[in-house]
């Protein structure tokens, strides 16, 4: 049998890649990313600095390289709390049905109901505009969906024979919840989780393109998008190197997230 | 048979897996009497289902004919074109599936989904299209057939949705019925029902049936003349009263001995009371509730009493919606009983729950879900006495090693993870999960009706013996009356609800005084071994 997949190796190389180069980034960077320079203002990419200076003259290549950590950390912190929190509704929601569920779910879909952006914009009008506002309304905004996905697996879950036989062994409702239910909803949780960790990067972008991201002067791909934007005649490269960081790691996300979930299931562990 | 009266013959047919080149039926050749009722018997991977969907020319993805011919008067199939072989199918051949809930369209009317096939295949107006199917489903038995045509599949239970679907194609007036395992889905007082209502329409239009199943009594009760198949190869055909009374190939006599027989009266010490008694137990289900008003609670055990001896097997036998189900699962816990109380060994249940716990486990019906798909089979047995004190990690590992070897799964399985097995190997680890603690009872929902014939008779050893070696109770919950004769001392038969009759199994089987008790029976035979490895099948009078 395989061990990996053609997808799984492309998309953990991406993935990895990002994790590397944001890490690099917090010893070194080929040139200071904050430093102005008005002789170097707008220049082509050129072999002194690789992918060229912004309308300030700051190299694009070390704000890259310090925008990953942003990203990443944004989107990994984002996404913690998004499977951590609706994963625990979820699970409670599902598994005692009911009034508990009742008002869980009516509360989420309330939720969902808004659009992710729209009140992760609210909440970030009420918790300001820095790393820990997105992360917090982020992980809000994305908290329902995955309540929802986890609450439809238990709930299949929960009528499968082998529940109902942990419970004639015995077995408390924690030790069911924890070790049958839980491993059984991986699946989703990781498709989603990955999916997730490649909109919240994706939500940074847009939310520092609506000013409402990480204040500069720190980089970020989504506000260095935004601010690309005005010169996009004049020097495409502003735009295009933040876009394309941005389309390579969802791509590299999405691939992992399908290789993981078909690794964490045992029914794809074949014999052959 | 004269060869102008064959209508449909099978000749060499060979397909093959395409990625691999194996052969999943092999050389199989057989031929169909116009108003002859012809059977295939096999179990599962024996090429019964590929073979006789080729007859209309369905040949699933993957699978690829190599050689054979299939004529149908005259025509080869495998060789006609689109249009010849849409003509073909309902208007000559009709075909009935196992799955009577998935085979209508859930989202069409009864009506829409008859008059469809009429109109592809007849000129009728729409008045006689009407008048048609209004006949028909009358035929069928439906008790209100102009209120059946707007009505929708799920309005109906399994059972007269195979009525429908039947009606369905024999409205057609096919001259061959494919019926492929078409009562399997259906308890057995519905299944004899159907397959009698099946033979009988057949004949009256003279069409012959090509009769599929796994199960060789019921087979042999309706067909002149079968085909066995194993693996992709037929391995004996001929008349059904040749191949009953002296079997020559090695797999028949292993089928005919695989079938239930009656096994041997214990007697049973009740003297010390029994293990497990039930007192009055009455379960509600709540009904709807809308937002206003409560819903209307449904009864599905009215006041239900049993008793439980130490080493006794109890089956309780009726059909669906008996509530035969919903008393093993009050028994094990499962369910809330609304009034009523267990005893167990004399005390309430509920004064020391987790002895009952200890003692009292469960081995379930469905073998490819009552597994956790992501332990391993070894961490699946050890699961079972994490609770039980004073036992070491290491005796626990050991105990569970010993409890697979004793259902035959030796060390190999350890590692191996649910999907790896097959139903029958899953069932023995249910079973061994269930008496690794030594439980002083036991409830089994169902255990063997998800296996096949051969594996089944298996399963059934393997339980009477281990139930012979610790001398657990047993609750044996089915509606297999075959299976019940073999293994239950003592029969309890419920119909809505309630208890009708019960009593030592042969008497029961014997002289069964009520007359639902004599309806389950007729759906099975009594057997007669002879010396060739034959049985002579009887079959019990109806009431």
């Amino acid at each position: 049998m395989k061990k990996f997949t053609f997808n799984g190796v492309i998309g953990g190389t991406i993935i990895a890649l990002l994790f590397v180069v944001a890490a690099i980034g917090m010893v070194w960077t080929p040139f200071d990313p904050m430093k102005l320079s008005f002789s170097a203002r707008l220049a082509a990419p050129n072999g002194l600095h690789l992918l060229g200076t912004d309308e300030f003259g700051r190299d694009v290549l070390s704000r890259l390289i310090i925008g990953a950590q942003a990203s990443v950390w944004i989107g990994l912190a984002t996404v913690c709390f998004a499977v951590l929190f609706g994963t625990l509704i979820g699970l409670t929601s599902g598994y005692l049905r009911g009034w508990v569920d009742g008002i869980i779910m009516a509360f989420n879909n309330a939720l969902l109901a808004f659009p992710g952006i729209l009140l992760a914009l609210g909440l970030l009008a009420v918790f300001g505009a820095n790393q820990y506002g997105i992360i917090f309304a982020l992980g809000i905004a994305y908290t329902p969906s995955m309540a929802r996905i986890v609450r439809g697996a238990v709930l299949s879950l929960r009528e499968r024979e082998f529940i109902e036989a942990s419970k004639v062994m015995g077995n408390s409702e924690i030790y069911t919840i924890l070790r049958h239910i839980l491993p059984n909803c991986l699946a989703p949780i990781t498709v989603l989780a990955t999916s997730m960790f490649g909109w919240a990067i994706l939500s940074e972008s847009a939310l520092s393109f609506l000013g409402l991201g990480v204040p500069p002067p720190a980089p970020t791909w989504g506000n260095m998008l935004a601010a690309g934007r005005p010169f996009i005649e004049q020097a495409a490269w502003l735009g295009f190197f933040p876009g394309l960081c941005i389309a390579f790691t969802l791509l590299g996300i999405n691939l992992l997230g399908d290789a993981l979930r078909d690794k964490l299931d045992p029914r794809m562990r074949g014999l052959k | 048979m004269s060869s102008q009266n064959t209508l449909l013959s099978v000749r060499g047919l060979t397909l093959e897996v395409i990625h691999n080149n194996g052969a999943v039926v092999k050389n199989v050749s057989f031929d169909v009497s116009s108003g002859e009722i012809v059977g295939i018997v096999g179990e599962s991977g024996s090429g019964k289902t590929l073979a006789t969907r080729s007859i209309i020319g369905l040949i699933a993805p993957g699978i690829r004919h190599t050689s054979g011919s299939i004529l149908y008067k005259g025509q080869d199939i495998l060789k006609a074109g689109d249009r010849a072989l849409r003509r073909l199918r309902g208007g000559e051949i009709g075909v009935v599936f196992q799955e009577p809930m998935t085979s209508l369209n859930p989202s069409m009317t009864i009506g829409r989904q008859l008059e469809e096939g009429l109109i592809l295949h007849t000129k009728q107006t729409s008045e006689q299209r009407r008048t048609n199917i209004l006949h028909m489903l009358t035929r069928v038995g439906l008790k209100d057939p102009s209120g059946a045509l707007t009505a929708y599949p799920h309005e109906f239970s399994g059972g007269m949705r195979q009525r429908i679907m039947l009606a369905s194609v024999m409205l057609l007036k096919p001259a061959l019925l494919i019926a492929d395992e078409p009562t399997t889905a259906l308890d057995a007082v519905v299944q004899r029902d159907v397959m009698e209502l099946m033979v009988e329409l057949t004949k009256e239009q003279g069409t012959a049936v090509l009769l599929i199943s796994h199960d060789l009594p019921m087979v042999a009760r309706y067909t002149n003349r079968f085909v066995v198949m194993e693996r992709g190869v037929v391995v004996e055909q001929g008349t059904t009263e040749e191949i009953l009374s002296a079997p020559k190939h090695p797999y028949t006599r292993k089928l005919l001995s695989s079938l239930p027989f009656r096994g041997d009266v214990r007697s049973i010490d009740t003297t010390a009371g029994p293990i497990v008694s039930a007192r009055d137990i009455v379960v509600d289900y709540p009904g709807r509730k809308s937002l206003f008003k409560k819903g209307i609670a449904k009864r599905a055990l009215h006041g239900i009493s049993i008793d439980i001896h130490p080493g006794e097997v109890v089956a309780l036998v009726g059909g669906s919606g008996s509530g035969k189900t919903t008393l093993g699962r009050t028994i094990a816990g499962l369910v809330k009983e609304t009034s009523g109380e267990i005893l167990f060994q004399g005390k309430s249940r509920r004064s020391d729950w987790f002895d009952y716990r200890m003692n009292c486990q469960m081995v379930f019906q469905d073998p490819y879900s009552s597994l956790d798909p992501r332990m391993t089979i070894m961490a699946l047995v050890e699961e079972a006495l994490r609770l039980i004190p004073d036992l070491t990690t290491a005796e626990k590992r050991q105990r569970a090693a010993e409890t697979l070897e004793e259902v035959g799964l030796d060390k190999a399985f350890a590692d191996r993870y649910p999907h790896q097995l097959s139903g029958g190997q899953r069932q023995r680890v249910a079973i061994a999960r269930a008496i690794a603690r030594r439980p002083k009872f036991l409830i089994a929902d169902e255990p063997v009706s998800a296996l096949d014939v051969t594996v089944r008779a298996q399963v059934l050893d393997l339980f009477s013996n281990l139930q012979k070696r610790y001398g657990f109770s047993c609750l044996f919950i089915s509606h297999d009356l075959g299976v019940v004769e073999q293994i239950a001392d003592r029969v309890i038969v419920m119909q809505d609800g309630e208890i009708i009759e019960q009593g030592d199994r042969n008497a029961i089987f014997d002289t069964p005084r009520e007359a639902y008790t004599r309806k389950l029976l007729s759906a099975i035979p009594a057997l007669d071994l002879n010396d060739n490895g034959g049985v002579k099948l009887k079959w019990r009078l109806d009431a």
